[in-house]
């Protein structure tokens, strides 16, 4: 570009000066050399015709209103974009899945595991409806005192924030007929469910077993005071990172029985 | 999952423009169910991208992942039609285009910008970062730093863009056909 060739450069400011985007002093003298210069004149006649062309004939018909509608619905939940008679038939349809797979759960505990088959149905219905907790704050000190008041269970809350798990929020999952405190995760664009046990469901083994259901990942481990359940649908080795990252934080038995 | 502070955002910065959004994939791509599908591509992109961006200027910034959308759009979907800014090849012919030459005759150029075909025809034959240029100035109606934002250009070369692709336009339609 030879920005030192003096027609070239008056050129640009001619552009500049139909695009308004020229400065006061810069404009002045434009204009003076307007008054002297009737080829400059005639460039900026040329220009101008040539715009008003472009803006005339150059602008397609609007967005079809399909588009419009397609474009605002992305913006939305999902619960919304799914009104009826969606929202049923997936429920339905989620609880058929995992009811039929709890008979090829991989996970070691064995077959119909109603702990495992419990929490995941508790994550698939968060997922579905959006509403992953009962209870949204990043706040340990707010998420505690209400699972405390809503599960017979002492509960262990941690922030893992700065290890990229912000806290999300809380909510009661229900296995069997035990009330069960879950603290939702935040990965990325998932979440991790974390539910604590009391012994008596969850008890038992202390090393984390790993395993899946109905394509959801589980983590479960155990230690002297209650078992726990992660759930997400994160892969295998960030779901594992996860869960070593909330036991180093909660000091549930890290080192121990691994 | 997408935050509730992203989807109010996305509200904010990406309906009100799908009217400018499908003009410039309109005039980038040259197909009006393709330039659907862009918009609704990029619209999907804008709505993850706005958990994290930092948007200053909504319309350039959301005209910008449109045109990014294009281009990812059109390389994979005929990379030898159009070819974008930072290649060798569509340097020189930017380069090429005379900021001062001149057509035939002037009252030839007042005829055929009444010619709403002949108009898009050229527009449509200008190399793509002037056309580019033009659209987001006259048909978006975007300043110098949106146009700079949108197509992450600085504002020199925005200017001369500007001022090649009008030159050109005027010459190829005071030219007889």
């Amino acid at each position: 570009m030879s920005d030192s060739d003096p027609r070239q450069d008056r050129l640009l400011r001619l552009n500049a000066a139909l695009d308004d985007e020229l400065d006061a002093a810069h404009r002045v003298e434009l204009e003076r050399e307007l008054e002297r210069d009737p080829q400059l004149r005639a460039s900026l006649r040329r220009l101008s015709a040539v715009r008003e062309a472009v803006r005339r004939h150059g602008a397609p018909e609007a967005a079809p209103a399909s588009l419009h509608n397609a474009v605002a619905a992305i913006g939305r939940p999902k619960a919304q974009r799914w009104r009826v008679p969606l929202p049923l038939a997936a429920a339905i349809a989620a609880g058929i899945v995992i009811g039929a797979a709890a008979q090829a759960l991989l996970f070691p505990s064995g077959a119909g595991d109603p702990v495992a088959v419990a929490v995941v149905a508790d994550f698939a219905r968060g997922e579905l409806s959006n509403q992953p907790f009962d209870v949204a704050s990043s706040d340990r000190h707010t998420v505690k005192p209400w699972l405390v008041a809503h599960a017979p269970l002492g509960v262990e809350v941690v922030d893992l924030a700065d290890k990229g798990y912000p806290l999300a929020g809380g909510r009661i999952a229900v296995v069997g007929v035990t009330p069960v405190p879950t603290l939702v995760y935040q990965r990325r664009e998932h979440w991790i469910a974390l539910t604590e046990l009391p012994l008596s469901l969850g008890g038992g083994a202390l090393a984390a077993r790993e395993g899946t259901l109905d394509g959801f990942r589980l983590v479960r481990w155990a230690d002297r005071e209650r078992g726990y359940v992660a759930v997400s649908d994160i892969d295998a080795v960030e779901l594992s990172a996860f869960v070593a990252a909330f036991r180093a934080a909660a000091g549930t038995g890290g080192g121990e029985g691994r | 999952m997408i935050s509730d502070a992203a989807r109010r955002r996305y509200q904010a910065i990406v309906p009100p423009h799908v009217d400018d959004a499908y003009a410039l994939a309109r005039w980038l791509c040259g197909d009006p169910a393709d330039a659907e599908d862009i918009v609704q591509d990029a619209a999907l992109r804008a709505l993850t991208a706005l958990e994290t961006a930092n948007v200053e200027q909504p319309r350039a910034w959301f005209l910008r992942v449109v045109r990014n959308t294009a281009l990812t759009w059109m390389a994979k979907n005929r990379s030898k039609l159009l070819a974008f800014a930072g290649g060798a090849d569509d340097l020189a012919e930017i380069e090429s285009v005379d900021l001062t030459a001149e057509g035939e005759s002037p009252e030839a150029l007042l005829i055929a910008a009444e010619d709403g075909e002949r108009v898009r025809r050229a527009l449509a034959a200008l190399p793509p970062p002037l056309r580019e240029a033009l659209v987001l100035r006259e048909i978006n109606g975007l300043a110098y730093r949106e146009i700079a934002e949108a197509t992450e250009t600085p504002i020199g070369t925005v200017m001369s863009r500007l001022a090649r692709g009008r030159a050109a336009l005027a010459k190829m339609l005071e030219d007889k056909q």
